[in-house]
């Protein structure tokens, strides 16, 4: 980021089964992040979308950006940049580096879950390996089940603790009026016993695949959030290919990155949205952004650290495991909710003492990762 | 191959319908890590071979990985300057991805793994169809292939047939030490059977078909022939409404029946054609992997 950037405005819609379209739902976001901008449309120089918006049904569109020009009444540039969970995050990225446009909109609408289950499960798994991995039965919860596994071999580890991450997660989110869970905490107890799905992890332990849309308007004009710190990395398709099957290494590298830019270290860090995809992914993600020392995840959520009326709480908006997951929205809906508890508009949610915030967002079984640092001016 | 961690896996997905099933990270001598799906919780993997067996093995992209595997699963061993006939599947004028014959990549890597053999390859079919064989091969890109790799195709139906009780036979075929039957496996069908039948005089498959039926010529190919040996591509296939669908698998077995039966039920297809329909599955020996790791309702 040669220029200094801003976050101008930010939107998203609520996260849930809305059988609305794609465009629908990145629309209805695109509207909100405008009005928070006090901007109109015309004032937009280029668009950033991404989206898997498989629509199993049959509505595909692989044209968005041109469909997009038609929903805004523009003829500016628009760009696509899929990268299925991680799209929010590449897109949010690939904004901040784009020469040459004062406002840029970043955009993400997904309507993923519109089918059975199954079907669903299937076009997601178009995010992971197809030919070698899901073949033998590589589903994305059997991945991370085994890769927490081979970490719990490796460093011991409890499934309480991913409990506890559970927990936290959905106490949260029943606090914010966008998530699929609002107003209805989950009994760790429930948590704990709820059905397993790939041993060691339960129902309770993976996200929620939901519908819905997220924006933000970057600017080089001065606001109060600034953008100090990015990073991108990627990392093989393949997750038992990988040296250390144990941790990230894209968050590690995209994470450093973004420290070395924004001049923080983790230390600094007051509040974060991390990739929640599945429980034993939060607590291996302590450690790869430098919360907590390798192997020791476990003692930071049972630190209480990182709850709502913690130091730095994690994932205060309920994180994907219960505000919900929609696919490439998600990482621009982590930028909307840092940016909500930087500005100190988050209620009942409201991080304390939020100057420096973090979002970490994964592609796939972390093919892709971008990590992202705001800070209040 | 040892097990090195291990999930049970209560959910169900479109390409694992049944569960439980365990997911394992297994590690081999080399110290590389794989994925490998099992019917029940093990602690290594061991591919056992049988001679009687048909053999199943998970294409990843090296089709001549395959073929070693299925050979090895089947202890089927290439002596040099042995005689090989291959008879790749031949039945239209189409282009590969159709998936109605054998696919260039796949004759290239058999030809390919022949040739390190240093065995002597034939390449012969014949047209059951009005186009002339030369046309078909044309089309389908077999004969660039063969001629790529200095093999020149010839047609079998022009070759000399004996006559053994009521069938006539290439003596190509009854020269050969091995007759490599490559058949292009497809939901419904007995393409392996099917394939088979070109070893046959045209007008006296015909005839035998009209006065008995093909289960019957297959059952007597079966008795006749004791050199065959079916690989089975199927790394993409037909559905029964000619749609093609990924399945990355590749059959093999001396009874090209077996292999047909065997394919049908890994796909769960109902309604098996009349030539395979009195085999039952479970009486086969299946080595390489079971049904259940492989398993896939393909017309889903």
């Amino acid at each position: 980021m040669e220029q200094k950037t801003y976050i101008k405005g930010v939107g998203m819609t609520k996260f849930d089964y809305s059988q609305k379209h794609w465009w629908q739902l990145a629309y209805e976001a695109a509207i909100e992040a405008l009005k928070d901008a006090k901007m109109n449309i015309s004032e937009i120089d280029a668009i950033v979308f991404t989206g898997m918006s498989s629509a199993s049904g049959g509505e595909h569109q692989t044209h968005k950006v041109s469909l997009l020009s038609g929903l805004f009444k523009v003829n500016i540039p628009i760009i696509e940049t899929p990268s299925v969970c991680g799209g929010g995050g590449v897109a949010f990225w690939t904004a901040l580096h784009l020469q040459g446009f004062k406002n840029i909109l970043v955009l993400a609408g997904e309507r993923l879950v519109d089918n059975k289950s199954e079907v669903v499960t299937d076009e997601i798994l178009s995010a992971a390996e197809r030919v070698i991995e899901q073949p033998e039965g590589m589903l994305f919860p059997v991945q991370n089940a085994l890769v927490w596994q081979m970490y719990a071999k490796k460093y011991g580890g409890s499934t309480d603790d991913l409990s506890l991450i559970a927990f936290k997660n959905h106490q949260n989110a029943a606090l914010n009026p966008n998530a699929y869970f609002y107003k209805r905490p989950m009994d760790l107890e429930k948590v704990k016993n709820s059905p397993e799905v790939a041993s060691p992890l339960r129902l309770m332990d993976c996200s929620l695949s939901v519908n819905g849309g997220a924006a933000v308007i970057l600017s080089h004009e001065e606001t109060d959030i600034e953008v100090i710190g990015s990073g991108f990395a990627t990392d093989f398709l393949m997750t038992f290919e990988r040296e250390d099957m144990t941790h990230f290494h894209a968050t590690r590298k995209a994470s450093k990155m973004a420290y070395e830019q924004a001049g923080v270290g983790p230390k600094d860090i007051n509040v974060a949205e991390i990739h929640d995809a599945f429980t034993s992914v939060e607590l291996l993600s302590y450690e790869d952004l430098g919360f907590a020392e390798e192997g020791r995840g476990g003692e930071l959520i049972r630190s209480g650290k990182i709850n709502l009326n913690g130091e730095m709480p994690i994932n205060p908006s309920g994180g994907l495991k219960a505000k919900g997951h929609p696919i490439s929205a998600t990482g621009l809906a982590q930028i909307y909710e840092i940016t909500k508890q930087l500005r100190g508009e988050c209620g009942e949610r409201q991080a304390k003492n939020a100057k420096i915030g973090l979002t970490h967002n994964i592609g796939g079984a972390g093919g892709s990762v971008t990590v992202h640092i705001f800070k209040k001016k | 191959m040892e097990v090195v961690v291990s999930s049970k896996v209560s959910i169900p997905s479109l390409s694992h319908m049944n569960v439980p099933y365990f997911a394992n990270v297994v590690k081999d001598e080399k110290g590389n890590f794989f994925a490998y799906k099992s019917e029940e919780k093990i602690d290594k993997v061991e591919l056992k071979s049988n001679p009687d067996s048909v053999a199943i093995f998970k294409v990843k992209y090296d089709i001549i990985e395959g073929l070693e595997n299925i050979f090895k699963l089947l202890e089927v061993s290439l002596n040099e300057n042995s005689k090989i006939l291959v008879i790749p599947t031949l039945v239209s004028a189409g282009y590969t991805y159709m998936r109605e014959n054998t696919s260039p990549e796949f004759l290239e890597a058999v030809l390919d793994f022949l040739l390190e053999k240093k065995v002597n390859i034939k390449v012969g079919t014949q047209s059951f169809n009005d186009i002339p064989v030369e046309g078909l091969a044309q089309k389908s890109g077999l004969l660039d292939v063969c001629l790529k790799k200095s093999i020149t195709p010839f047609d079998l139906g022009k070759s000399n047939f004996i006559k053994k009780e009521e069938l006539e036979l290439s003596e190509e075929v009854l020269n050969a030490d091995l007759v490599l039957n490559l058949s292009v496996l497809k939901a419904g069908k007995a393409a392996s059977t099917d394939n088979i039948f070109k070893v046959l005089k045209k007008e006296n498959y015909s005839g035998l078909k009209y006065l008995q039926s093909e289960k019957e010529i297959s059952e007597k190919l079966s008795k006749t022939l004791s050199n065959v040996v079916t690989v089975g591509e199927a790394e993409t296939v037909q559905r029964k409404n000619g749609i093609a669908k990924y399945l990355g698998l590749m059959f093999g077995g001396k009874s090209f029946l077996n292999v047909d039966a065997i394919f049908n039920r890994v796909i769960m297809n109902k309604n098996v054609p009349e030539t395979i329909k009195e085999i039952n599955p479970e009486s086969i020996i299946v080595s390489g992997r079971s049904i259940m790791e492989v398993e896939q309702d393909i017309d889903i």
